[in-house]
């Protein structure tokens, strides 16, 4: 099962390989040392860096603030912060650019992806907070540390795992983010390889940019085990946690978090609003509810079929690490970073060449989420799978536990809420895609999405906006799905503290 | 007669280091055995290899007469019939304690299963904490449950990897009470490792001291502890005062005067006696040759640290009637001694 997602990952690679192939070195040489491409180069890098740096710290205060401190409306806070997955970056781009005129540029594009991004970093970090002996913490402050020191020393390694996998996600999705730096008309990698694609015949240019593209992500795929430290298991045993009184800079905290949230959730969504008192009235309900339908089925496809194939990547990368494995993990993270675009055009190459049958079905198009969005899933279940102790499988295996039924009986329980995130993690993306559906959708087949892309590319705002928000209300379901995950966790954790209490 | 457990010169290396040098060893059924060792004696791995956690580089295992590890043949953990209770009792987190119990029971209809798992925790003196969760427990209660939960399928063998160590004193003593009235109640064949000695000792049928990687000595408490192997051993199983001595007419000259050995011994050999502190008597005496120079109570009996010509000894005394520091006395030895040859 991982060997076949690992098949289906690898057939944009293996296309660009191809394409690049069959176009000469020569060719590919002058198409990629030429100035233009130097220029968006750093146009990527320096937005990819910067957007990462932001979400890091954005998301890591907040989930710090949510989980450990005991400042008021932590719990409005950490919806809050998961907020902004409800808005494509996309929509998020077009309600700016809608209520802000000369809204484009670097800061433009920086903005908008910080906001849509820093929220990957914010899960990724409470979830690991919740889970992390706070017990450590307090030792530490018993040594003589101050908050600080605590901080850097203690609690940021434990959480750094868990900070540099969601910052990767960030960065991953600014390298092969499509929609919004094209309407911020900010030209990166992603863009020009749209615009050659549309306007020539000839794709060696676009497999080219690809080809960098693609050199970029394995910098960073390498630099990631560095970066991420070494994982340490934290102790199965739970105990009595006690949560940080802030003082002075419990106010200063709450007013940081909320002009953040007024930024980066109430401005695009006064947006919406205004334009859609105007699209409303002129929309087509029917037009409206099949590109709903759509969206729905596409987004649960794509969350099942990433789950499965999710959790055997991740056990099989957890469990039974070695070097297979370890390369196995790192090709799917490969892939993730091909945008969706080239990926959607090396599956119409390879469906074209090899299995015409499945061009121009919805087969396809799911086959394009699985490779785009099985970094997401497994980002999500793997720290969960890596935290159920060895110790339980052995003693699983002394009551007579075959191995697949340890993984259902034990690991899967344990894992739950972290599988269960990583499904609702590749819905929310499914739902919020856009190049891939664009390119491979079935003929006659028009998700939300897609409706505001055409709507959106002839500058119609009015009428882009009723999917826009559509878009919004169906994306924030599960957002709110896996929002309740986490907080649900900290509910059970008071739970525990109040038993202890009394005992 | 039938073995639970039989050991054929097992042996297993890591990396070059060999960790287990050709054990053998024959457990007999309804038998309590402790592996008593140190860290790094190797008890974690002959652990593993019993319960199929690991296999074996040479030798073979047998369980209930039957083969389970050596030559070609392996037999995973899930089809051995090993109960094991880990150090940190390992509940399921997401269970709750009537689920942990019934994990392995599942040839059991649901019926069947609930009379069980209620055996059980009568069993382990728990009755009404069905559907309590893990952290609902105290570490007590925990080991309690590992204990019931690797009972619940009745196992040929049971295996406690340390189960008490991360207990305080008092639970401690308690627990190895009710462990051993279950194991004895349930008639289960069991294997303690360890590193506690007075845990082993006060335990098991029988203890088998492993030391690097080979068992030094096996046999019931009272041998082992009366009549160690070797130096090495008697010092291990206890605090012990050594001394120099030599074979006089079949008696050993001491600095302590003439001891009776208790193992057979060779005239003239030159070697040491270990003497346990208890086995001192310290008598009161103002023309005495040793003098008290320390003392530590402990309420029930004090350590009384007496320095004679030639050698510093520590000994056991009743607590009340203790000598003070700085009186004087003579110094008896009850019972014989073991003499180890140089």
């Amino acid at each position: 099962m991982a060997v076949v997602a690992v098949l289906t990952s690898l057939a944009p690679l293996v296309y660009l390989g191809v394409r690049l192939n069959e176009f000469g070195i020569e060719k590919v040489l002058t198409q990629t040392l030429r100035a233009r491409s130097f220029e968006l180069l750093a146009n990527s890098v320096v937005l990819t860096l910067a957007v990462a740096a932001a979400s890091i710290l954005i998301g890591s205060f907040q989930a710090w603030l949510t989980v450990r401190t005991s400042v008021r409306g932590r719990s409005v806070f950490a919806i809050l912060a998961a907020l902004p997955l409800a808005m494509p970056s996309y929509v998020a781009a077009y309600a700016f650019a809608a209520l802000l005129p000369g809204f484009k540029g670097f800061w433009a594009a920086w903005l908008v992806l910080t906001i849509g991004t820093a929220p990957y970093v914010y899960l990724a970090v409470s979830a690991a907070l919740v889970r992390s002996d706070a017990a450590t913490e307090e030792v530490a402050r018993s040594l003589g540390l101050g908050r600080w020191n605590v901080f850097r020393r203690v609690t940021w390694p434990a959480i750094r795992p868990a900070a540099v996998a969601g910052a990767m996600l960030s960065a991953l999705y600014t390298l092969s983010d499509f929609g919004a730096v094209s309407i911020l008309s900010f030209d990166t990698f992603t863009r020009a390889i749209y615009n050659a694609y549309r306007s020539s015949f000839d794709r060696s240019a676009a497999a080219s940019l690809a080809a960098i593209l693609v050199a970029i992500t394995i910098v960073l795929l390498v630099a990631e085990p560095w970066l991420r430290g070494r994982l340490v298991p934290t102790d199965s045993r739970v105990r009595k946690t006690s949560h940080i009184h802030l003082g002075w800079f419990g106010p200063i905290a709450a007013a940081l978090v909320l002009i953040w949230a007024g930024i980066s959730i109430a401005l695009p969504t006064i947006s919406l609003i205004r334009w859609n008192f105007i699209g409303l009235s002129q929309a087509d309900t029917g037009e409206l509810f099949r590109a709903l339908a759509n969206s729905i089925s596409y987004a649960l496809a794509g969350g099942v079929i990433a789950a499965i194939f999710g959790i055997a990547v991740s056990v099989l990368v957890v469990r039974y690490r070695s070097k297979a494995t370890v390369l196995l993990d790192k090709t799917i993270w490969l892939t993730h970073a091909v945008p969706g675009i080239v990926v959607a055009l090396s599956l119409v190459f390879v469906s074209n060449r090899l299995v015409p049958q499945l061009y121009q079905t919805s087969a396809l198009v799911i086959i394009a989420y699985l490779i785009l969005f099985l970094p997401n899933a497994i980002a999500a279940m793997q720290t969960p799978i890596a935290q159920a102790p060895k110790a339980l499988d052995e003693v699983a295996a002394s009551l007579g536990a075959s191995r697949l039924e340890t993984l259902k009986r034990v690991v899967l329980p344990i894992a739950g809420p972290g599988i269960l995130a990583g499904a609702a993690l590749v819905s929310l993306s499914v739902l919020k895609e856009l190049p891939a559906t664009l390119m491979l959708r079935e003929t006659g087949v028009e998700t939300l999405a897609t409706r505001l892309w055409n709507e959106t590319s002839v500058s119609s705002f009015a009428a882009a906006a009723p999917y826009a928000l559509l878009l919004v209300l169906v994306a924030g379901i599960p957002a709110w799905l896996l929002n309740r995950q986490v907080r649900q966790s900290l509910y059970n954790q008071a739970d525990i503290d109040r038993i202890l209490e009394r005992e | 007669m039938t073995f639970a457990l039989q050991l054929h010169s097992v042996s297993k290396k890591f990396g070059g280091h060999a960790v287990l040098k050709g054990l053998n060893l024959d457990v007999a059924t309804h038998e309590f055995i402790a592996v008593l060792g140190s860290s790094g004696s190797g008890k974690t791995t002959l652990l593993r290899l019993i319960t199929g956690f690991d296999s074996p580089d040479t030798g073979e295992v047998f369980i209930g007469g039957r083969q389970v590890a050596g030559g070609q043949k392996f037999v995973p953990a899930e089809q051995r019939r090993v109960g094991f209770v880990p150090q940190d009792a390992a509940l399921f987190p997401h269970l709750s304690v009537a689920d942990n119990i019934s994990f392995g029971l599942k040839d059991l209809s649901k019926p069947e299963r609930s009379v069980r798992v209620a055996e059980l925790l009568k069993l382990v003196d728990l009755i009404g904490f069905d559907e309590r969760m893990p952290h609902e427990l105290s570490g007590g209660q925990r080991h309690r449950v590992a204990l019931a939960r690797a009972l619940a399928p009745n196992p040929d063998l049971i295996l406690l990897d340390e189960p008490f160590s991360a207990l305080d004193a008092e639970l401690r003593g308690r627990l190895r009470d009710d462990v051993r009235q279950v194991l004895r109640t349930t008639g289960t064949t069991a294997i303690l490792v360890t590193h506690d000695q007075e845990e082993a000792l006060s335990m098991a049928d029988r203890v088998a001291v492993l030391r690097d990687g080979e068992f030094a000595q096996v046999g019931n408490p009272r041998e082992i502890y009366q009549a160690p192997a070797d130096i090495e051993m008697a010092t291990f199983l206890g605090d012990s005062v050594v001394i120099d001595g030599v074979v006089t007419d079949g008696k050993i000259t001491t600095a302590l005067g003439s001891l009776t050995p208790l193992n057979k011994v060779v005239e003239g050999a030159r070697g040491r006696v270990a003497i346990r502190p208890e086995s001192f008597y310290l008598q009161p005496d103002a023309k005495g040759t040793g003098e008290v120079v320390g003392r530590q109570f402990f309420g029930h009996d004090a350590l009384v640290e007496v320095k004679l010509p030639g050698a510093l000894i520590r000994a056991r005394a009743n607590g009340p009637f203790a000598p003070e520091i700085g009186m004087r006395v003579t110094v008896w030895v009850r019972g014989s001694v073991n003499f180890y040859a140089n």
